[in-house]
C-alpha cells in the first residue's frame, strides 16, 4: 500500500476567481411572505418556504408556509464584504435573520442553487 | 394527462386507452410538461399546465428527464413544491409471475415529498466545499406521519416504522421522529416504531416480509422506495401518488427511458397502475378493481408480456391485452 503512504497532502481542487454577486438571508417572521425596498446595492431576485418559490409569481394557495424564508438579494453593482455588512445592518432593523450565505461565483459559474 | 417526454407520451396513450375501457367517465385534458416543452416554450412547466392542474386539481403524469449534475431543475420536483404535494405514496407488492426469492411483500412507503436536502439550497462555500441544507420542518413531518396513519387506519394496514437516522442526526432526523411518535399517539390501533435507515435497508433485503408501512424524509423515501420496487420485480411495475391537500398528481417512479422512444416497447404498468391508485383517491373503486383483475390476469396467464417481464409484447399489445382482459374480469 505505498502508493497510500506516499500521499503527499490532501487532494486539491484549482482555485477560481471568485465574485461576490448577492447574498441569501435567511428571514424568521411569523407576518408571512416579507416585502423588501431596495436595500443600496442589493435588490431581492426572489423568496423561498422550505426551497419552493413564494416570490414572485404563482403560489398555491395550499402550500403550508414555515415561518423561515430564503431571500435571495443580488447586487446591481459591482460590490464588496462592506456593502454586506451595511445591508445586513439596515436589514437587520427590521427582520430578525438566522444566517446569511454570501453568493459567489466561481469564474462563469453560479455557485448557488435557485429555487424551485 | 401530462404525457410527459421519451416513452412517456406512447405509456400514458395506452394507459388512457384501458382507463378509459374500465367503465370510468373521464374527460382529458392534455397538457405539456418536460425537456421537450423546455425546447419549444422555453420553460419545462407552460402556465397553461400550471392553470390546467389547478383547476383540476388532479393529473396523470408520464415520466420526464431530469439532467444529472448541472442543468435544468426537475419538473417534477417543481410539480411537487408547487402545489405542496406532501405525500408520496408508494406501494411495493409482490407480483407473482415475476419470480422473486420472497413469500410476501406489501411495504407501503409514506416519503415526505417537499423538504429534507430537496429544499434545493445549496452553496458552493468555498471552491473545495459545497453544502446542501437538510430542512426538516415540525408542521412538515406531522403531516406526513398523519397522513400515513390516516392512510393506515382506512386501508387496515397495521404497523408503521418511521425510518430516519436520528442517532447522527439528531436535529433533523431527531424533530422527524420526534413529530412521528407524537402523531403516533393519537392512532394506538396502530402498531408504530422506528428504525434507522441503514438497518431499514438491510433488513429490506434479508427479510421484507417484516415490513408494512413506512413513513420516511424525502432522501431516504427516494431511495428505499425504488429499493422496494426492485424487490417485487423493478421499477416497470412501481406507481406512485403525489398527494397535497388540494391536488393530486399520479406518476410512475420510472424516468423516461429516451433511448426506447418510439419504439413502442416499455412496460406501461407502473403508469397504469398510478392510474388505479388515482381511480381509488377519486373513489372510482370498482374501475380501479377491474384494471387491477385485468392487469393481474394478464401477468398470470404470461401471453403478453414486455420485455422487462421476459415477454415480448409491445406496449399496445399488453395494453390490449388487459382491454381483452377487462371484459372477462
Amino acid at each position: 500500500m505505498s502508493t497510500l503512504n506516499a500521499t503527499t497532502g490532501r487532494a486539491k481542487r484549482p482555485a477560481q476567481k471568485i465574485t461576490l454577486v448577492g447574498v441569501d438571508v435567511y428571514v424568521i417572521t411569523e407576518d408571512g411572505i416579507p416585502k423588501f425596498d431596495e436595500y443600496g446595492p442589493f435588490k431581492i431576485e426572489f423568496i423561498s418556504n422550505r426551497g419552493t418559490k413564494v416570490w414572485p409569481g404563482y403560489v398555491s394557495p395550499d402550500l403550508m408556509l414555515v415561518n423561515w424564508y430564503r431571500c435571495r438579494f443580488t447586487a446591481t453593482r459591482p460590490v464588496t464584504d462592506k456593502d454586506v455588512d451595511q445591508f445586513v445592518s439596515e436589514l437587520g432593523k427590521k427582520y430578525l435573520w438566522s444566517a446569511v450565505q454570501k453568493l459567489w461565483n466561481y469564474g462563469d459559474e453560479a455557485g448557488y442553487s435557485k429555487a424551485y | 394527462m401530462l404525457p410527459g417526454e421519451g416513452t412517456g407520451p406512447e405509456i400514458c396513450e395506452a394507459v388512457r386507452r384501458v382507463i378509459d375501457h374500465s367503465g370510468v367517465d373521464i374527460t382529458w385534458e392534455y397538457e405539456e410538461i418536460g425537456l421537450d416543452c423546455l425546447k419549444e416554450h422555453g420553460t419545462l412547466l407552460p402556465e397553461k399546465t400550471i392553470k390546467s392542474i389547478a383547476k383540476n386539481k388532479i393529473a396523470i403524469k408520464g415520466p420526464t428527464t431530469t439532467p444529472v449534475g448541472t442543468g435544468h431543475k426537475s419538473a417534477n420536483v417543481t410539480l411537487r413544491k408547487m402545489f405542496d404535494l406532501y405525500a408520496n405514496v408508494r406501494p411495493a407488492k409482490l407480483i407473482p409471475v415475476l419470480k422473486r426469492p420472497w413469500d410476501k411483500i406489501d411495504i407501503l412507503s409514506f416519503r415526505e415529498n417537499t423538504e429534507d436536502s430537496y429544499a434545493a439550497i445549496e452553496h458552493m462555500v468555498s471552491n473545495e466545499v459545497a453544502q446542501c441544507l437538510k430542512v426538516i420542518t415540525w408542521p412538515g413531518s406531522v403531516r406526513i406521519a398523519e397522513f400515513a396513519f390516516k392512510w393506515a387506519k382506512a386501508n387496515n394496514r397495521k404497523k408503521i416504522q418511521c425510518v430516519h437516522k436520528a442517532n447522527i442526526m439528531k436535529m433533523t432526523d431527531g424533530l422527524f421522529l420526534e413529530a412521528f411518535r407524537e402523531v403516533a399517539k393519537k392512532y394506538p390501533e396502530i402498531e408504530s416504531g422506528d428504525i434507522i435507515v441503514d438497518n431499514c435497508s438491510m433488513q429490506l433485503v434479508r427479510n421484507p416480509g417484516q415490513f408494512d408501512c413506512l413513513v420516511l424524509p424525502n432522501l431516504y423515501g427516494d431511495i428505499l422506495s425504488d429499493l422496494c420496487a426492485g424487490l417485487v420485480g423493478g421499477l416497470g411495475f412501481a406507481p406512485g401518488a403525489n398527494i397535497g391537500d388540494n391536488c393530486s398528481i399520479f406518476e410512475a417512479v420510472h424516468g423516461s427511458a429516451p433511448k426506447y422512444a418510439g419504439m413502442k416497447k416499455v412496460n406501461p404498468s407502473a403508469v397504469l397502475l398510478s392510474g388505479v391508485m388515482m381511480l381509488k383517491w377519486i373513489n372510482e373503486h370498482k374501475a380501479a378493481e377491474r384494471i387491477e383483475k385485468a392487469v393481474d390476469k394478464v401477468l398470470a396467464e404470461a401471453k403478453h408480456l414486455t420485455y422487462d417481464a421476459g415477454g415480448t409484447a409491445s406496449t399496445d399489445e399488453y395494453a390490449d391485452a388487459i382491454i381483452r382482459a377487462m371484459d372477462t374480469v
